[in-house]
C-alpha cells in the first residue's frame, strides 16, 4: 500500500509541469478548447426564456439581465456571441453535444441537467415562489474549467467580490 | 469489571479485560485514546472536504471513504466496551467474539468503499463525464478551487497516517485485529491523498479522465485491502486457525502449547485446537498419556495453570486426557507439520 519511489519523482514532475502551465495562464486548462475558440472568435450562448434574466422576442431578438451580462463577459476575451434561443432541455441536449458553450435563463444553482450544464459559482440571488432564497448562476459546458474560471472571476469582478 | 480484581490474574477466564496484564491494559487505554482522536479527526475532515469537494469525482469518493472509514474507530471502541463484560450462562464463552464481529465490520467497510469508488469512477470514466472545478473567492482573493481540494487533501491525510503508524504499533501488543486494519488503512489514506491530488491536477492541466483513473487506482487497492480483512475475519468467526494479529501466519502460541503440554513427564502426546476469540485464544488440548502414567486432577490441573501461564492470550484452557489422539478432532500445528513435514 506504499505509494512507490516512481510516483514520488512522477508527482514532482506533476508539480513542476503545473507551476509552468500556471506561468503560461493556461491553468486550468479546457479539455475541448473552448476559452482559446471563443476568444477573438465566437461564444456560442443558448437561451433560455425566463425574463427578466432572458427574454426571447417573436423575430428571435433577445434580451434581459444575463444577455447583457453574456454580451459584456464576450466584449473582455474579444468575443462574437452567437444567441441560440430554445428550450432548456433542447439546450442542455445541445450542450452534451458540445454544440454550445454557455447557456443562460436565470439558472438556480441546484440546475437538474448536471452531467450537460455546470453552474459556476452563484453571482446573485432571488426569491423562489416559496420564498426560500434561489441561487442564480450560470451554465457553462462541464469540464472546461477555463471558460468556467474565466466567466466566475468576470461575475465575481462584476458583482464587486473582487 | 468491579469484583473481579485479585481474580482476574489467576482465573483462566473472565472478561477480556481481566486477561490483559498491565501492559496490555495500557495499550487498550492508549489505543481506545487514539481511535477518539481518530473520530474527531475524521468528523472535522468529512467537513471539510464536503466544503471544497464540488463536482470532483475523486474528492467526492475520497469524502465517501472517510466517512466511512469512521465505521472501525467506533466498531473497535464499542468492542473494547463489549470485552469488558465477564462471561454469564447466557454467554459462557464471554463477549470476546465481539472484536471478531468489529473487526467483519472494518472489513465490510472497506469493501463498501472501494467496491463504491470503483463504481463511481468507472461509470465517470464511461459516460465521459468532464469534472467542472471552478472559482472559489477566498478573501477578496480568487483561487481555482483544485488548488484548494489539494490543500485539504494534504492537512486531512497527516492525520490518519501518523495516527495509523501509532495504531500499528499497538495492535501487535494488542493482538487486536480491528486496529490493525484500521490503522492499515490510515496509513494507506496518503497514497489516497497523493492520488486523488494527482487527480485534481489532472483535471486543471485539462485532461478531464486523470480524476477518475485516480480514484479507480486508489479504489482498487481499498477493495484488496477489503478482501484481506473479509477473509481474516471470517476466517476467525468461524474458528479457522488462530493467526497473528496481521493474519500473516499461523500463530505460534498453537506450537508452544503442544511443547508445554509434551514437556509434562507425563505425557507422551498432544494436540491443541486454539481459536482466536479476538484478543485471547480459547485452546482444547488433547494429550495422550504415556504408558503406565496415571493422569491424575492435580497432573490435569498443573498442566492447565502452566499452558495458561505462557502468554496472556491464552485464555480459557480445557485439557482432554485420551486414550489416543482422535484423528478428526486434532491436527498437528501446521508450523509443526510444515516443519516435521509429516505424512
Amino acid at each position: 500500500m506504499t505509494v512507490p519511489r516512481r510516483m514520488r519523482r512522477l508527482l514532482v514532475v506533476a508539480a513542476a509541469t503545473i507551476l509552468l502551465a500556471g506561468c503560461q495562464g493556461g491553468f486550468p486548462a479546457d479539455p475541448q478548447g473552448t476559452l482559446d475558440r471563443a476568444r477573438e472568435g465566437v461564444l456560442r450562448v443558448g437561451v433560455s426564456e425566463n425574463p427578466p434574466w432572458t427574454d426571447v422576442a417573436d423575430d428571435g431578438e433577445v434580451s434581459g439581465s444575463e444577455v447583457d451580462l453574456l454580451t459584456d463577459y464576450a466584449e473582455t476575451i474579444d468575443a462574437e456571441v452567437e444567441w441560440v434561443p430554445a428550450g432548456e432541455n433542447t439546450l442542455a441536449a445541445m450542450m452534451r453535444e458540445g454544440q454550445l458553450d454557455v447557456v443562460v435563463g436565470g439558472l438556480a444553482s441546484d440546475v437538474p441537467w448536471t452531467s450537460e450544464i455546470a453552474a459556476t459559482r452563484p453571482y446573485t440571488t432571488t426569491t423562489g415562489p416559496d420564498g426560500a432564497e434561489v441561487k442564480i448562476v450560470v451554465g457553462v459546458r462541464p469540464g472546461e474549467n477555463a471558460l468556467m474560471t474565466d466567466i466566475e472571476r468576470f461575475l465575481a469582478e462584476r458583482g464587486g467580490e473582487l | 469489571m468491579n469484583g473481579s480484581e485479585g481474580e482476574g490474574g489467576e482465573e483462566a477466564t473472565g472478561s477480556g479485560h481481566d486477561a490483559f496484564g498491565e501492559e496490555q491494559r495500557e495499550t487498550l487505554r492508549r489505543a481506545t485514546r487514539l481511535e477518539w482522536i481518530t473520530i474527531a479527526w475524521m468528523s472535522v475532515t468529512v467537513a471539510l472536504v464536503a466544503l471544497v469537494a464540488g463536482q470532483s469525482q475523486a474528492m467526492r469518493a475520497a469524502w465517501a471513504e472517510d466517512v466511512l472509514s469512521l465505521l472501525p474507530p467506533i466498531a473497535f471502541l464499542v468492542a473494547a466496551r463489549r470485552i469488558r463484560k465477564r462471561p454469564d450462562r447466557r454467554h459462557p464463552y464471554g463477549f470476546h467474539r465481539s472484536i471478531g464481529v468489529a473487526h467483519l465490520v472494518a472489513a465490510i467497510a472497506l469493501l463498501a468503499m472501494g467496491g463504491y469508488l470503483a463504481i463511481d469512477s468507472a461509470m465517470t470514466l464511461v459516460t465521459v463525464e468532464r469534472p467542472p472545478i471552478g472559482l472559489t473567492v477566498l478573501f477578496g482573493h480568487a483561487i481555482w478551487s483544485g488548488w484548494l481540494m489539494v490543500a485539504v487533501m494534504v492537512v486531512t491525510s497527516i492525520g490518519p497516517v501518523v495516527l495509523g503508524r501509532k495504531k500499528l504499533a499497538l495492535s501487535e501488543t494488542l493482538h487486536d485485529k480491528v486496529l490493525f486494519a484500521d490503522a492499515d488503512m490510515g496509513k494507506a489514506d496518503w497514497s489516497t491523498a497523493v492520488a486523488t491530488i494527482a487527480g485534481v491536477i489532472g483535471v486543471g492541466l485539462g485532461l478531464w479522465w486523470a480524476d477518475a483513473a485516480a480514484a479507480l487506482l486508489v479504489s482498487v487497492s481499498i477493495l484488496r485491502d477489503g478482501v484481506k480483512n473479509l477473509r481474516g475475519s471470517i476466517g476467525g468467526l468461524t474458528d479457522g486457525e488462530a493467526r497473528t494479529y496481521d493474519d500473516s501466519a499461523p500463530h505460534p502460541l498453537t506450537r508452544r502449547i503442544e511443547e508445554r503440554a509434551e514437556a509434562e513427564p507425563w505425557v507422551g502426546e498432544a494436540s491443541a485446537r486454539v481459536r482466536d476469540e479476538g484478543h485471547v485464544f480459547h485452546a482444547e488440548v488433547f494429550v495422550v498419556p504415556v504408558a503406565g502414567a496415571e493422569p491424575t486432577l492435580e497432573r490435569i490441573a498443573a498442566l492447565r495453570d502452566r499452558v495458561d501461564e505462557l502468554d496472556w492470550k491464552v485464555h480459557d484452557v480445557v485439557i482432554a486426557p485420551v486414550p489416543e489422539l482422535p484423528p478428526t478432532q486434532t491436527f498437528r500445528s501446521t508450523l509443526r507439520t510444515g516443519a516435521d513435514d509429516s505424512p
